[in-house]
């Protein structure tokens, strides 16, 4: 079977090792990336089959520039075959993001929020459920 | 004495009707007095004449009160008035004179009449005019006696009054004509001197009831001024509201204030009301440069009658282009030191009084007061926004590591890294669960701070379905209690539809996740937790109670206060933030609402919080 890849899109790099351990324990091909531009660039290298995002990296919205870029329905994309990957946002409700935000299709195309810090279990059946296994 | 006029015109106006209304009875009187004295008294008088002159009274009195009807729907002049009393004032000395020859010259009894004239006369006119007519009366009469005694003009005797005629009795002629002539001259002087005595009377009181409403109406201005001004704590508000207040208070065209700035060199202007724009941008007012705002900030009241005629301001030109001609500046001064200057400015030259400059000290001083408050105020509440943006920053950074590590505990005892050992296991466990504590302690400081900073900027209220929030917060809270055996029930008492209230929704959460999760807590197995959703007038109520451990009343008054946490409660669980009850209380208190709490120790809590209906569906 062939194995899925999930690219992981986040600054702190312990945050990166929470999130590896458990994805790798249970059989995923794991990439990693520390910062938007980094991330973009993995993108197109390892095309991932899912995308985790901290929501605020370098500046406060960085994460969202991230995933609005990926996802952009522009047809002049350079991302446009990634229009499909689903995303799962990482966030911290009592963040100071200036944005009050939820799952909204129109405006933010992202599959899922997840607070941090995240149950591993809870990481492993969010996966699962985006990737449809 | 230019006020004295409009008390002497009222006069005029006055006097004029009245006197119409006498002369009707004055006609008939001549009419009815002529017609019935031959038949009654059998005195035989000139018939014809005398009626045609009691007809010609009335004839001309009715003249007389057209016109005044047609000056009144006009609001004719006082002048006018005044000119028509004269005319009027004539044609009855004519009709006086005529009345007197035909009724037997200087033997007539109705000589007396003239008397009251000359008094009627000499109380409405001014002394001169008075006097003028005194004299025409005199040679009228004095006219009559004698042309009649010469035989230039006949006499008319009235026959039957006198068994011998005396006009043509030079000693009797001249005593009356001595007589009459000088009481007439000294009624007028007497009433003249009386009337013009009593009108200087008159006067001066109604000068000082004008200074007095003056002086009210000022204070109640000051008054008024005072109380919107001290309406409020915000400080461009106060300022703006002293402005305003102070340029209606004068009556004049505009008023500003100019406060010092920190450096204490310059005065900035703050607030201004009645100048332009341009006006206000000329440029800041150096104290070097500007002798008055020197004298002022001394703590002289300065008045500047007269801007072009002056070496006191920095910028004169900017001035006279503004169209302000005098200027009045006084100092305000706060308790340690000078604020700055409020000045009012009007478009008259020499506009300004000292009694102008001993109310616009009063007005400085008040105003003093609200500004130092209002600048007290201002600086706490900078202070307070300081400290929450501070408190976050400082646990926003503390978060982050702390999540990581409670993550980095996890997936080891989770086992993702390998295999660890039961005594390691129990370690990690334990630093996980003080991990745990730190982190819902820095997410409460969090709250706390967010909140705090929201005071000052209302910012994400929106209409919530309060029944939908308090009924998730209540599923959330089933399996917890199912574990504990706890019943947990949710009464909702308002019928169909949502209650509407101005919140926000997440808080709103947070409070009743703070209150039932507290509830669950700190009630022991088998008992009771009862949430009811209620409606009390303009009120909805959420009470949340319990069969728990309750509150020992010395703990009641600490309850909302931060990190504060009740004894018995620590026995229950260790560890706790005690900053959840006074999250509720912040929330609620800025969504308008209240927080009531009522406990029996060892027999349960009731937390009621009631909030402001927005609507209901």
């Amino acid at each position: 079977m062939n194995q899925k890849r999930i690219l992981l899109v986040d600054d702190d790099p312990d945050q990166r090792l929470t999130l590896r351990l458990p994805l790798e324990n249970a059989g995923y091909a794991i990439s990693e990336a520390a910062s938007l531009d980094e991330g973009l660039q993995e993108v197109k290298k390892t095309r991932p089959d899912l995308i985790i995002l901290d929501v605020m990296m370098d500046t406060m919205t960085s994460g969202f520039q991230f995933a609005l870029t990926i996802h952009s329905t522009d047809p002049k994309s350079a991302y446009k075959e990634f229009i499909k990957t689903p995303i799962i946002m990482l966030t911290a409700i009592h963040s100071t993001t200036p944005m009050r935000f939820r799952p909204d299709e129109d405006y933010l195309p992202v599959g899922e929020f997840l607070e941090k810090p995240v149950e591993p279990e809870v990481l492993l059946a969010t996966v699962r459920k985006h990737l449809s296994e | 004495m230019q006020r004295s006029e409009s008390l002497v015109e009222a006069e005029w106006i006055e006097s004029f009707g009245w006197l119409i209304r006498l002369r009707w009875l004055a006609g008939v009187g001549v009419l009815l007095i002529t017609l019935t004295i031959g038949p009654v008294f059998g005195l035989q008088v000139a018939v014809s004449p005398l009626l045609v002159i009691g007809t010609a009274i009335l004839f001309y009195n009715l003249l007389l009160f057209l016109i005044e009807r047609n000056l009144k729907s006009n609001l004719a002049s006082p002048e006018t008035y005044l000119r028509l009393g004269l005319w009027q004032v004539t044609l009855d000395w004519l009709a006086m004179t005529l009345l007197i020859h035909f009724s037997g010259g200087i033997e007539s009894p109705v000589i007396f009449f003239f008397i009251f004239h000359i008094v009627i006369a000499s109380i409405f006119y001014p002394p001169r005019i008075a006097f003028s007519f005194v004299v025409l009366a005199v040679v009228l009469l004095s006219s009559i006696a004698l042309l009649e005694y010469f035989s230039f003009l006949p006499h008319e005797p009235t026959i039957g009054f006198l068994q011998n005629p005396l006009y043509k009795n030079p000693f009797y002629v001249a005593a009356i004509l001595l007589f009459f002539n000088s009481t007439a001259l000294i009624v007028a002087y007497l009433v003249i001197t009386i009337s013009d005595r009593l009108r200087h009377r008159e006067q001066e009181v109604v000068e000082l009831t004008k200074s007095l409403q003056r002086v009210t109406a000022r204070l109640q201005a000051l008054n008024e001024g005072a109380r919107t001004v001290n309406s409020t704590l915000e400080l461009s508000q106060v300022l703006n509201r002293l402005v305003k207040s102070t340029t209606e208070v004068m009556g004049v065209r505009a008023c500003s204030i100019r406060l010092l700035d920190k450096g204490g060199r310059r005065l900035l202007p703050v607030a201004t009301y009645g100048l332009s724009q341009a006006y206000l941008e000329k440029g800041p007012i150096d104290l070097e440069s500007n002798r008055l705002a020197r004298e002022v900030l001394g703590g002289k009241i300065v008045n500047v009658p007269d801007v072009r005629q002056t070496t006191l301001l920095q910028y004169p030109n900017w001035a006279v282009q503004e169209g302000i001609s005098s200027m009045l500046s006084a100092p305000l001064v706060g308790k340690n030191k000078t604020l700055g200057i409020l000045r009012a400015y009007s478009e008259l030259k020499d506009h300004f009084t000292s009694d102008d400059a001993t109310f616009l000290a009063a007005i400085a001083a008040q105003g003093s007061i609200a500004i130092e408050n209002a600048m007290a105020y201002q600086a706490i509440e900078d202070l307070d926004a300081n400290k929450s943006t501070f408190v976050r920053m400082v646990t926003h950074e503390l978060r982050s590591p702390v999540s990581v590590t409670r993550s980095l505990l996890r997936t080891i005892t989770a086992g993702y890294a390998g295999d660890v050992n039961s005594q390691q296991r129990d370690i990690l466990e334990r630093a996980s669960r003080r991990i745990g504590y730190l982190q819902k302690l820095i997410d409460d400081l969090l709250d706390l701070a967010a909140g705090k900073m929201k005071v000052i900027n209302q910012d994400s209220m929106e209409p919530v379905a309060l029944d939908e929030v308090v009924q998730r917060v209540v599923n959330r809270f089933t399996v917890p209690a199912q574990e504990k055996r706890l019943t947990l029930d949710f009464h909702k008492e308002t019928g169909e539809g949502n209650i509407l209230v101005k919140a926000n929704p997440e808080e709103l959460d947070r409070v009743f996740n703070n209150l039932i999760s507290n509830a669950v807590k700190y009630t022991l197995p088998g008992g009771n937790v009862t949430i009811t959703l209620s409606i009390a007038r303009e009120e909805t109520q959420v009470s949340v109670e319990d069969t728990g451990i309750g509150i020992p009343e010395e703990a009641m008054e600490h309850l909302f206060e931060e990190f504060y946490r009740a004894p018995n409660a620590k026995e229950i669980e260790r560890e706790g933030t005690g900053l959840g009850l006074t999250i509720v209380k912040d929330t609620i208190t800025r969504f308008s609402g209240r927080v009531t709490v009522y406990s029996k120790p060892g027999k349960g809590t009731c937390f009621t919080v009631s909030l402001p209906i927005l609507k209901k569906t």
